[in-house]
């Protein structure tokens, strides 16, 4: 294997250039692929992508530019240990970093709990070949046989004497090229019984910076020279910006600019310091448009588009559609809601940008940074190659991040003054000028057989675009005609065993700007789901957990993966036991992607004293393949379980007048401590397995299985979320 | 003048009315206080006022003339050897944070929590923590942390 490719493009040398690589160094990369500059960036990552990404460094240590934007999620200290397994490192001879748009070619976005799913495979092929061919330099410089380099921790133990991998860096600067379908072992993978790092706890490097108060987060950048911006938003969806003057601001001692740009719908100041910029803003009269021809959120009624018989989509339609033809002996019909929710991260979203002749640079936390690139250049009608986003550590993104507003403002408002510029968006802005969780309507109706089985399942429901939410207006109604928004269905589909299933759906875009919010439509629609398997199951008097593994029998046993998480969460929880008047058990499951299988048990007391409803313990059992980092893993399973009881009890956006009403914590509320329910947490181990979806697998059943907690408690259904004691007893 | 992390910071009249927050933030450039919602809803902006839990946010300059101000930036200090204060070992420990973005304000909330009250029960923790929401949900990891910070100590 051959593989060192010295005459490398100015294309690639320019990334390397970028992070840092001057001098010796070896590094291993392939081809780098573009993307549109006006869409995220979604293209998956080629087995070779891994190649860019790890680099040996003059002093031996591996840096890993990891393709994954952290927001808590922890991906990159998997990542990191999957580099480690090939590389048979400590975890103090790796260093990983989060690579500027510039120091790497586009990777897709953060999105959709895939960074380890997804990038784990080209991720372990760049290390394994770094490591290969690490061993033939080690080989050539001893002239053993290569049989003889066996792997030692950091390099290679040739017969008793080590060499470690600062010994075998190049003199010059080196790119690995593998060839095609190379054979490389990758550890990762033929390990899979003997794995020294991929399976333990890594404890991530940042938690010393966190708990100590250096992280840095967008909020806290701060450059030399730097003033601040602001802007004046929009008081409702629908609002152009027509005209503006300015009554003083520009006057105002500290104020260094006053942008009025219609044709970007811009109004901003710069000024400098923070503490000026409202008053500054107060100084400008905006003439706003209102209206246009999007539907109203109200349309957003399921029984609408079922008395006109109109959906636009049908996800499933199988058994005998004759609808009338299936025998049922006892049928259930219900509707169920779920509300619009704002991703409410703790971070209020900021950005700093720095506009000049030569560049644009661009720091702020963001889910995609290549896409924030593109339409950063787009706005400034720059080359993109002359724009570099910075990525920092998110302070949450839960699928809110994949655009940076602050970033676009700040941007213009930098190429007015020439001078780096921090906007910072604060909580009212936060709740009221993203995009949101469209709510959802659903009905179902569905009929059991004399033997308890589900003989027909009938499931329409309508919501708004959720992966095209983002698309420009004009864009919108040719994608709407003719996609079916995947990320609305997510989770509709459900996995059991019935004699006839038809699923409909209508994706309808609104005044009310819908995007990407944690796992898309599987919690809303495993809710609907998995409330109607309990109202058949309760219909017959049958134990909901029996009769959900009743429904997962047969069909070549391809659902025994969700029936075995289903009874050891039986078994973890010991279901069955009877509870206290006033607690009730529930129970709900339901596979994310098409790949994590999960199953809850919530256990749910009715305070009548206090009036409330009290999630008081959940039980959570996933399989989600291989679990790189144990910790990491059950940390987001937590968090998933506790987004399940925000959703369930709490969460709610209202609309009115065009505008979210919600402005802060106290109208839209998220669990907090005294809230929050102990949870107990078990991994399915499977070494052969691939590393699945996590980062939202557990939250959809959470949400389903307190609701049918809360039933089980009071006798009362909650057919629309979020619900509490009064709506329960209404 | 305020005390900051042990220091003598000089506050300007034009400074008064200044929040708490923008001023450790924006003037002290001490960015590990963070702001969350501005109205004393979330807790991120915790730092401690003669020792106990305040949220920055919601006290004006004025108000703290000649007071002893904590932030993260000085917890470690307030133990007696060189190493991190209990609470943020037990937080590294018990591997909490996720975004880590509410953490600062969560560690000094249980700071203080811990000084007033050495061995709290869960529901002592729960009340003293109730006010510092964590979006990410590491709420069972943070009760594990201050309860094996009060062993520990
Ligand atoms: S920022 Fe002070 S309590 Fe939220
Ligand atoms: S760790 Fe993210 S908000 Fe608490």
């Amino acid at each position: 294997m051959e593989n060192i490719v010295r005459n490398i493009s100015i294309d690639r040398r320019k990334f390397l250039i970028n992070s840092g690589w001057l001098a010796a160094g070896l590094t291993v990369l392939t081809s780098c692929k573009g993307v549109f500059a006006v869409l995220p960036t979604t293209a998956n990552p080629e087995i070779e992508d891994g190649l860019s990404w790890v680099q040996l460094m003059p002093d031996g240590r591996i840096r890993f530019l990891c393709p994954r934007m952290e927001m808590g999620q922890g991906a990159p200290l998997g990542l990191s240990q999957i580099v480690a397994e090939e590389l048979n490192l400590e975890q103090s001879q790796i260093e990983c970093v989060s690579p500027a748009s510039n120091q790497s070619p586009p990777f897709k976005m953060t999105v959709g709990s895939e960074s380890i799913a997804l990038f784990s495979e080209p991720v372990s092929r760049g290390a394994a070949n770094l490591r290969e061919h690490l061993r033939q330099q080690a080989a050539r410089e001893t002239a053993l046989p290569i049989g003889q380099l066996k792997d030692a921790t950091g390099g290679f133990d040739a017969v008793g004497r080590f060499i470690g991998y600062g010994e075998l860096v190049p003199a010059e600067v080196t790119l690995l090229m593998p060839e095609q379908n190379d054979t490389v072992a990758q550890y990762f993978y033929t390990r899979a019984e003997a794995r020294r790092i991929v399976g333990k706890s890594w404890r991530s490097p940042d938690l010393e910076n966190i708990v100590t108060g250096k992280t840095i987060y967008s909020r806290d950048v701060s450059l030399p020279g730097m003033l601040y911006g602001d802007v004046i938003r929009p008081p409702r969806f629908d609002a152009t910006l027509v005209d503006a003057k300015d009554i003083g601001a520009e006057a105002m001692p500290g104020v260094e600019a006053v942008v009025i740009d219609t044709s970007n719908s811009l109004l901003g100041v710069v000024a400098k310091s923070p503490l000026l910029l409202a008053d500054a803003l107060k100084r400008i009269e905006p003439v706003w448009r209102f209206g246009n021809s999007t539907a109203s959120a109200d349309e957003l009624e399921v029984t609408r588009y079922r008395a006109r018989d109109d959906f636009e989509h049908t996800l499933v339609d199988e058994g005998n559609s004759a609808a009338n033809d299936v025998i049922s002996v006892r049928s259930v019909s219900a509707n169920y809601t779920t509300s619009y929710m704002a991703h409410a991260a703790m971070e209020p979203r900021a950005a700093v940008a720095w506009v000049t002749e030569e560049n644009v640079k661009i720091w702020c936390g963001c889910q995609d940074p290549y896409f924030i690139r593109g339409r950063i250049a787009a706005l400034l009608e720059r080359d993109e190659e002359e724009v570099v986003v910075h990525p920092l550590r998110m302070g949450g993104g839960f699928g809110g991040r994949i655009l940076s507003q602050p970033a676009e403002e700040a941007a213009l408002l930098s190429a007015r003054v020439g001078r780096p510029v921090g906007v910072q968006w604060d909580r009212e802005t936060e709740f009221q000028h993203n995009y949101f969780q469209p709510k959802f309507s659903h009905a179902i109706d569905s009929g059991l057989d004399a033997k308890g089985k589900i003989a027909y399942w009938r499931h329409d429901f309508v919501s708004s675009p959720i992966i095209f939410g983002l698309v420009p207006r004009g864009l919108a109604p040719i994608l709407d005609t003719f996609i079916a928004d995947k990320g609305t269905a997510r989770g509709a589909r459900m996995p059991y065993q019935v004699g006839q299933q038809r699923v409909r759906y209508s994706d309808i875009r609104t005044e009310v700007p819908t995007g990407a919010w944690r796992g898309l439509g599987a919690a809303p629609n495993t809710f609907a789901i998995e409330s109607m398997m309990d109202e058949l199951a309760f219909a017959i008097g049958e134990d909901p957990l029996t009769f959900r593994l009743a429904h997962l029998a047969g069909a070549g046993g391809h659902m025994e993966p969700l029936a075995t998480v289903l009874r050891r969460v039986g078994d973890v929880s010991g279901w069955g036991r009877s509870t206290p008047k006033n607690r009730g058990r529930g129970v709900a499951c339901a596979i994310y992607k098409g790949q994590t299988h999960v199953a809850v048990v919530a256990d749910v007391a009715i305070d009548h004293g206090e009036r409330q409803v009290k999630v008081l313990r959940l039980w959570c059992v996933q399989n989600c393949g291989l679990v790189v980092n144990p910790d990491q893993v059950e940390n987001q399973v937590l968090g998933n379980l506790m987004w399940g009881c925000g959703m369930a009890l709490e969460e709610k956006l209202t609309i009115s007048d065009g505008i979210a009403n919600e402005r802060n914590f106290d109208g839209y509320n998220i669990l907090r401590h005294n809230e929050a329910p102990e949870a107990v947490i078990k991994l399915v181990k499977t070494a052969r397995a691939k590393p699945l979806a996590v980062g939202e697998a557990a939250f959809a059943p959470a949400v389903a299985a307190i609701a049918n907690a809360a039933f089980a408690a009071s006798g009362k259904r909650p057919r629309a979320l979020p619900f509490d004691y009064d709506s329960l007893y209404a | 003048m305020i005390d900051l992390n042990g220091n003598t910071v000089r506050v300007e009249k034009a400074l008064y009315d200044l929040s708490l927050l923008d001023f450790i933030r924006d003037h002290a450039l001490l960015k590990g206080t963070k702001y969350g919602c501005g109205q004393g809803l979330c807790g991120a902006c915790t730092v401690h006022l003669d020792g106990a839990a305040q949220r920055a946010c919601q006290l004006s300059m004025s108000e703290v003339l000649g007071r002893n101000v904590t932030t993260i930036e000085g917890l470690s200090a307030l133990t007696d050897g060189d190493g991190l204060h209990p609470v943020q070992q037990a937080w590294i420990t018990e591997a909490v944070p996720q975004c880590g973005y509410c953490q600062p304000g969560q560690l000094m909330t249980a700071a203080a929590l811990l000084s007033e009250n050495p061995v709290p029960n869960d529901a002592d923790i729960r009340a003293g923590m109730n006010g510092n929401i964590c979006r990410c949900g590491t709420y069972d990891r943070i009760r594990r942390a201050v309860a094996r910070a009060a062993r520990e100590t």
